[in-house]
């Protein structure tokens, strides 16, 4: 390791000494050596299976290492939970959020601590204290307010604040920004810069290389449960780290350059749906990646559901294949060749506890039976394509799908819906909170799949995700197409500036 | 493509996994609810052979598939319901609704397949009832099938002023007090109906929606499964089912009971819970609900065998119940451990 650190003379907060972690007969973790020094941002990186979350895990105390040493402030410990990881002063925050929605923001800040008096909450007292916490911060928030109200990108926020408001040294945080937008990006960096100030040291885990290289001091690249290296992020490059993390080979780009762009099969004209969109013109040709831009909570997901039935009350004219169609419902847009992969794959798009070989088939039973009966042998081989297509990472396609990283999941969630091949893909954020392999691997695949003519229209906020890979991008601003964008024009600030001429709501909170 | 970043070595963590999801020729038989549950069947009926010495015996046999024989088949819909993420509460009482209906009809001179047929018609009208205010107005199925569980038993009592009908056309007893092969016409009924339900329900397509619409309604949904139909044609089907055992169960009886079936519902979820279903929806099969039946009856009389009170067998099925939930819990933490 190196030995001239940037905050070297900070305390060392949590250590690690040469932890092994080992399930069955595997070593998912080899003598890993890591330190987090206070008031430091370190960022913990790796693909898919690296050993991420297990690090995470036996610091929040999810997991207990087999071999080596966890000290906190210096003293040896062995964190039996996360309740005891708390009272060590370690907080998490998931990536999945952990709020209950139907409660107040200061409920779920205080969740379990609420002031009271005999057992009678101290309404006011709490409120109080939720809105001088989130003062700290430079938030104004109402507190009363339910938290499914709320924008993602606060409730990402009021998580992190409800992990602050325990006494906390060390701050965990889990792909934090996986559902945020650039601008919201910058508020929490400057609430996590906030909060280092104050000595408290943070690990960042993220697959988003450009902004580890904006926030981290130090970071630690990953691979194979082996520690490749740490270093100052002065002293190294967003290249050096990926060709660290994948290994040597940096995946090629997806290739645009022959790809030819067929008739219109999709066109819209003035769709509105009140207060939503308006006037909505759009035609999508056959065998192109369209990119459907925008900030959040500025239409682009109602459109393209819209286009595929999930959004029903608008008005307009929605031509497909030349014929003029209102769907209903997605099961009639699906009958007309749509296939929609939605944003949230744990919620929406996934059955979690079933094996990868059921959610490959879901969407598709009738391509799998006979007279009414499903064959197993026509799912097991369709299950085995869509493994080896798409290089998942998985010993066998009975896993339940909650077992596998991310990446993984989403390669699977994409398979459903290519099996079917059908003639127009919506996809919503195809790539969120998935690492760099994945992604490249999920572009090729989409890029493929527009080569044999399928048209497809990708809903993203990562701007440079879209200015990679679509043909051209339609960019949305309050409702409204803004602007178009062609592959070659098209960078993430390019989109981002047409994106965001007004502030976003979620803004106004700092 | 797939080759530029795949190592070898990343999987390793899943191959562990992979094995786990297999697992050992022990876990894998603890992991299969039917096939526990046939071993404490069999040793049940192996300890009761020595307990008692009426238990083993081929009229206590009959008793028992006959007793069980209407559960049986209400617990097929109860488990389809269950796998959906539903479940229904009036099956008790559109069982009494029917057989009463059916009852009336007959003494009205109305011939007897058209009155069966319309006892079979009325649940099918009450599940749809069900489905419909579950699927397309929202209610929770809680309240839905509280509301009709009430509203039928009600008609039933009304229609009879709470009397049994009896007196019904012979010819009407057949199916219910027939033998084939020395074995009831009841029990082959609704044990033919259990092995096709469960064949359909672990192959079929239409059924095989039931479990991903259970397991996550918002994915199904959006994988293009027609959720509310589907939905609402397992609640039509439940209500026939149980209308059918209502329509045995008047054949059997020879009579129709307002009062027959009450507190069922409870008894045919506990028995389908107990044989691998979950109120959380997206597992269960019929053949395990099937065995929960068994075992509640096999229970109950066995407890009757060695003249223990009746309410005594009561608190047993809770405590059982209870138990087997238990069971599902410790074995769910041990297995989900390795994955956070």
């Amino acid at each position: 390791m190196l030995e001239s650190f940037v905050s070297g003379r900070a305390p060392v907060l949590i250590e690690f000494q040469s932890v092994s972690k080992q399930f069955g007969q595997n070593l998912v973790l080899r003598s890993v050596d890591f330190q987090l020094r206070a008031g430091e941002v370190h960022a913990l990186v790796g693909e898919n299976g690296a050993g991420k979350s297990t690090c995470l895990g036996m610091m929040y105390g999810l997991l207990q290492p087999d071999k080596g040493q966890v000290t906190i402030s210096g003293n040896r410990v062995k964190i039996e939970n996360p309740a005891h990881a708390q009272s060590l002063g370690v907080s998490c925050v998931f990536q999945e959020l952990s709020l209950a929605g139907a409660m107040s923001v200061a409920e779920n800040i205080f969740a379990g601590r609420m002031p009271s008096h005999f057992g009678i909450v101290d309404y006011p007292k709490l409120y109080q204290q939720a809105e001088a916490l989130l003062e700290e911060f430079g938030l104004h928030i109402d507190v009363t307010m339910p938290v499914d109200r709320l924008p993602v990108s606060l409730r990402q926020i009021v998580e992190i604040v409800k992990a602050m408001s325990l006494d906390v040294k060390i701050l965990l945080l889990d792909e934090p920004t996986s559902a945020l937008t650039p601008d919201e990006v910058q508020m929490l960096f400057k609430i996590l810069r906030k909060l280092t100030a104050r000595g408290i040291g943070i690990i960042y885990v993220c697959h988003h290389i450009s902004e580890i290289f904006a926030i981290a001091d130090r970071i630690t690249v990953l691979r194979d449960g082996q520690q490749i290296s740490t270093s100052n992020i002065a002293e190294t490059s967003s290249k050096h780290v990926v060709s660290q993390m994948v290994g040597g080979n940096i995946p090629q780009l997806t290739d645009r350059t022959n790809n030819t762009i067929g008739p219109v099969v999709l066109q819209a004209k003035g769709m509105t749906a009140k207060g939503v969109f308006e006037g909505i013109n759009l035609e999508l040709h056959k065998g192109e990646i369209v990119g459907l831009a925008g900030l959040l909570g500025s239409g682009r997901s109602q459109i393209a559901q819209a286009l595929c039935g999930l959004e029903k009350s608008w008005t307009g004219e929605l031509r497909v294949d030349g014929k003029s169609v209102k769907y209903k419902s997605l099961l009639q847009a699906i009958d007309d060749g749509f296939g929609y992969v939605p944003e949230e794959r744990k919620t929406e798009g996934l059955f979690l506890d079933f094996s990868i070989r059921d959610n490959v088939v879901a969407a598709n039973l009738c391509q799998y039976s006979q007279l009414g009966f499903l064959k197993r042998h026509l799912m097991a081989s369709s299950a085995a394509k869509a493994i080896n297509d798409f290089d998942v990472k998985t010993a066998s396609q009975e896993i339940p799908i909650r077992a596998l990283s991310g990446g993984n999941q989403q390669k699977v969630m994409l398979a459903k819906w290519l099996q079917k091949s059908p003639k127009i893909l919506i996809i919503e954020e195809p790539t969120k909170g998935v690492d760099v392999g994945a992604k490249f691997q999920i572009h090729a695949e989409l890029r493929k799949q527009a080569t044999k003519g399928m048209t497809i229209l990708v809903v993203s906020s990562d701007f440079a995700e879209l200015a990679t890979l679509s043909d051209r991008i339609l960019v949305v601003r309050e409702g409204q197409i803004a602007g178009e964008i062609g592959a070659s024009d098209a960078t993430e600030d390019s989109i981002l500036n047409l994106a965001s001429v007004a502030v976003p709501h979620a803004v106004n909170a700092i | 493509m797939s080759t530029t970043v795949s190592n070898p070595k990343t999987n390793a963590k899943f191959n562990q996994l992979g094995s786990m999801a297999k697992g050992n020729f022990i876990q894998r038989i603890v992991r299969t609810r039917e096939i526990t549950l046939l071993c404490v069947i069999i040793a049940i009926i192996v300890v009761m052979s020595f307990a008692s010495p009426y238990f083993l015996s081929l009229n206590n046999f009959r008793a028992i598939a006959i007793g069980m024989a209407p559960t049986a088949i209400i617990v097929i819909g109860m488990a389809i319901l269950l796998a959906s993420g539903g479940f229904d509460l009036s099956v008790g009482s559109v069982m009494a609704l029917s057989s009463t209906l059916v009852a009336l009809l007959l003494i009205a001179g109305v011939s007897i397949p058209i009155a069966v047929f319309a006892g079979i018609l009325l649940g099918g009208v009450t599940g749809l009832i069900n489905g419909v205010l579950i699927t397309s107005v929202g209610i929770n199925p809680l309240v839905a099938t509280l509301g009709t569980m009430s509203i039928a038993r009600g008609i039933a009592l009304i229609l009879t002023e709470g009397f049994s009908i009896s007196n019904l056309p012979k010819a009407f007893g057949y199916v219910g007090r027939a033998d084939i092969l020395g074995i009831p016409l009841l029990v082959i009924i609704a044990l033919g109906l259990v092995l096709v339900f469960d064949l359909l329900v672990r192959h079929g397509r239409f059924f095989r929606q039931i479990y991903f619409i259970g397991a996550n309604e918002k994915a199904a949904m959006l994988s293009g499964i027609a959720v509310n139909r589907v939905r609402i044609v397992a609640y039509v089907l439940t209500g026939m089912l149980a209308a059918l055992a209502g329509v045995l169960l008047a054949s059997r009886l020879m009579s129709g009971t307002p009062t027959a079936g009450n507190a069922l519902e409870l008894q045919v979820l506990a028995a389908a819970v107990i044989g691998g279903a979950s109120l959380r929806g997206g597992e269960g099969t019929i053949l395990g609900a099937f065995l929960g039946v068994v075992f509640v009856a096999l229970i109950n009389n066995s407890m009757t065998m060695l003249a223990i009170s009746i309410y005594w067998q009561v608190v047993v099925t809770g405590a059982v119940l209870i138990a087997a939930v238990t069971l599902d819990m410790l074995v769910l933490s041990r297995t989900n451990k390795t994955n956070f």
